[in-house]
């Protein structure tokens, strides 16, 4: 059974806004030429499972928490119509309700009842939202003084405790400090154990590969790609954060030299975009220099797809000095046995001067792969471990 | 008709909303509740003594009862007006059937009405104990209807103004000026013999009066409470009568027809 269904969904928006309207505004606006349609979604087509978790990703305003309104039916849909079965809790804001004087306790049976939950059900549940949220001692007191993270908390507290059969999720996993974040996560995965339906909006990409069934990637408004979340996101960092993409990378230099098309190869040679953790990755780096450069120095790094720099080395600290460079050239940087665990990752790469005085070209987080480890291991990087029992 | 359904499996939530709508009036000032008390008593003194300052004598029995009656719909339309913009948060994150919000405005000042006739009708028996000529009818179940009838009346308003202040944000501004003048064109502070003095000339006026439902309501209000007051429905009052299902259809039916674009335009 379908929990979600979507036909030819849309929302159109004007571009002028409907926001802050007023009656001149209504009378004179006629005059005041046309107003262009924005669609913030259109022609979405989709079904999800009941017991499926679907992670939605897409570059910002791309129409992902537009998605969420829809389903969540806050938003009324310009054309088209989503249906859902069973019960919704939907966790777009926090504490969406909760009024600031009236106390923790009295917003718990507000929020409760927003989400339609019978009071009688909210008293049994009572101590299990409180103690989940930490905040026994405090639920007496008018929500206005509670920090922001006690506030989120209540609010997730109740969005999860009330037993929906559809949980909506609208980036607001990062809640409270890492303790909480973690509670917060193994409720999630307990949802999925109890085949409840989950749909939720994450720019982090990790989060998403690791909890989802599928993936949807979402740009300008249409459900371009559906499918196994690794794939969907490798697809997506290709499209519009590598190559091409430009929306996180950088380019710098003067361009005396540059590079060509740089290829990523696995062992056999070929253009490849995953590769397995242990296996080969050798970067193919083809180059041109419009002038005679006298030891250049060749770098690249990795950064983790959450920007966190894994590692970075040159031909200088490597010490494989190459005497000088003109016209074109090839170099190869190797990286077998690769030593990245799984997950996504953005290559950079940069040539400069032996000095470092001139920096000829660089291309900041401009390649992006996905690591797959076939292994067990966890963590972000292999390091080299033997077990032994001393004699 | 599946909006008169779906409000009844969420009376929960219009139960905790008019709650909340309570509980935030009154927390946090001194005299709390007391406020919706004193507010009309004031106003009836100082209605009382600006009357008595022009000569012209309204019993003071008609004014308060006018008074308290006033406060519920003036409160029922400024509360009506905020509903949904004051719930900004709620209407663009949670999905629940949205009449409930004006409803819960009623509901909740329409508590409020009733427990300051608790108040209300003490004084007024301390005045007809005083008063020579008017004393308590014993038609009181008729005061029950025109609560009743008031209340769809305000229902209508409150959704009407609530709806269009999201539409046009003019109407809170416009809002202000209409009840003013409303206020003068309804027989709050004054009681249908005094408008009849004053209208002798033009006696198409006194007929225009009797067609606001305002005033077919406080009329209600004195002929089932005072001896001494006999309105009744002349033919003009049928239209003010008629007016009070009329207002409750088209607000609610503007709000039903505006609602989905609420999201959007808050």
């Amino acid at each position: 059974m379908n929990a979600i269904e979507a036909v030819n969904l849309g929302k159109c928006y004007t571009r002028k806004g409907l926001g802050a309207p007023t009656l001149f505004g209504a009378l004179t606006g006629g005059l005041r030429g046309k107003n262009e349609p924005f669609w913030c979604l259109r022609n979405a087509d989709f079904e999800i499972p009941a017991g499926r978790t679907i992670g939605v990703i897409g570059p910002n305003g791309s129409g992902k928490s537009s998605l969420l309104g829809l389903t969540a039916g806050t938003i009324t849909p310009t054309e088209g119509h989503v249906r859902t079965h069973g019960r919704i809790s939907s966790l777009l804001e926090l504490g969406a309700g909760f009024h600031p004087d009236l106390s923790g306790r009295e917003n718990v049976f507000l929020n409760a009842a927003l989400l339609g939950i019978p009071r009688e059900d909210v008293k049994k549940k009572f101590d299990r939202i409180v103690d989940f949220a930490e905040l026994r001692e405090f639920i007496d007191m008018p929500v206005k003084h509670y920090s922001s993270g006690m506030y989120v908390r209540l609010g997730f507290s109740v969005a999860v405790e009330v037993d929906p059969d559809i949980l909506l999720i609208d980036e607001v996993l990062a809640v409270g400090d890492i303790a909480f974040q973690l509670k917060c996560l193994d409720r999630i995965r307990d949802f999925q154990k109890r085949g409840k339906t989950l749909l939720f909006v994450s720019h982090a990409l990790q989060t998403v590969e690791e909890f989802c069934h599928e993936a949807f990637l979402i740009h300008h408004g249409r459900l371009v790609e559906r499918g196994d979340p690794g794939d969907v996101i490798l697809k997506f960092v290709r499209a519009y954060m590598g190559e091409g993409g430009g929306l996180y990378t950088q380019e710098f230099g003067t361009r005396a030299v540059e590079f060509g098309s740089v290829h990523l190869l696995d062992a056999d040679g070929k253009d490849a975009a995953t590769f397995e953790t242990g296996g080969a990755l050798t970067v193919e780096i083809p180059y041109v220099a419009h002038r005679r450069i006298e030891k250049p120095v060749f770098g690249f790094s990795l950064k983790t797809g959450n920007g966190m720099y894994v590692h970075g080395s040159n031909t200088q600290i490597a010490g494989h000095d190459i005497p000088f460079i003109e016209g074109e050239g090839v170099l190869h940087l190797d990286l077998s046995p690769l030593r990245l665990m799984h997950g996504n990752y953005f290559l950079s790469l940069a040539v400069h001067s032996w000095d470092h005085a001139e920096q000829f070209h660089r291309r900041e987080d401009w390649w992006p792969f996905a690591v797959r480890n076939p292994g067990d291991d966890l963590g972000v990087f292999r390091l080299d471990s033997r077990w032994s029992t001393p004699v | 008709m599946s909006g008169l359904r779906s409000i009844l499996a969420r009376r929960e939530l219009l139960w905790n909303l008019t709650a909340r709508e309570l509980k935030q009036r009154y927390k946090g000032s001194a005299l709390g509740f007391l406020w919706s008390v004193l507010t009309p008593l004031f106003m009836a003194a100082i209605y009382v003594v600006f009357l008595r300052l022009l000569a012209r004598g309204v019993p003071m029995q008609d004014i308060l009862i006018g008074v308290f009656a006033w406060q519920y719909t003036t409160q029922c339309v400024m509360g009506g007006m905020t509903c949904v913009t004051g719930n900004a948060n709620l209407v663009k994150k949670v999905a629940f059937p949205r009449e409930i919000l004006p409803l819960a405005q009623v509901c909740a000042n329409g508590i409020g009405y009733a427990l300051s006739l608790l108040v209300q009708f003490p004084v007024l028996a301390f005045l007809l104990w005083r008063s020579p000529e008017a004393g308590f009818a014993a038609t009181w179940p008729l005061f029950v209807f025109w609560v009743v009838w008031q209340t769809i009346f305000n229902l209508g308003l409150a959704a009407l103004v609530g709806a269009l202040n999201v539409q046009f944000r003019d109407t809170q501004h416009l809002v202000g000026v209409l009840l003013s003048a409303w206020f003068f064109m309804s027989p709050v502070m004054y009681n249908m013999e005094f408008a009849a003095g004053i209208a002798q000339q033009w006696p198409w006026a006194l007929d225009l009066l009797y067609a606001n439902p305002m005033a077919v309501i406080l009329n209600g209000y004195r002929d089932a409470l005072l001896t001494n007051s006999r309105v009744g429905l002349p033919p003009a009052a049928w239209i003010g009568f008629a007016l009070v299902p009329v207002m409750l259809a088209a607000g609610l039916g503007l709000y039903r027809r505006l609602q989905k674009n609420f999201a959007d335009l808050l």
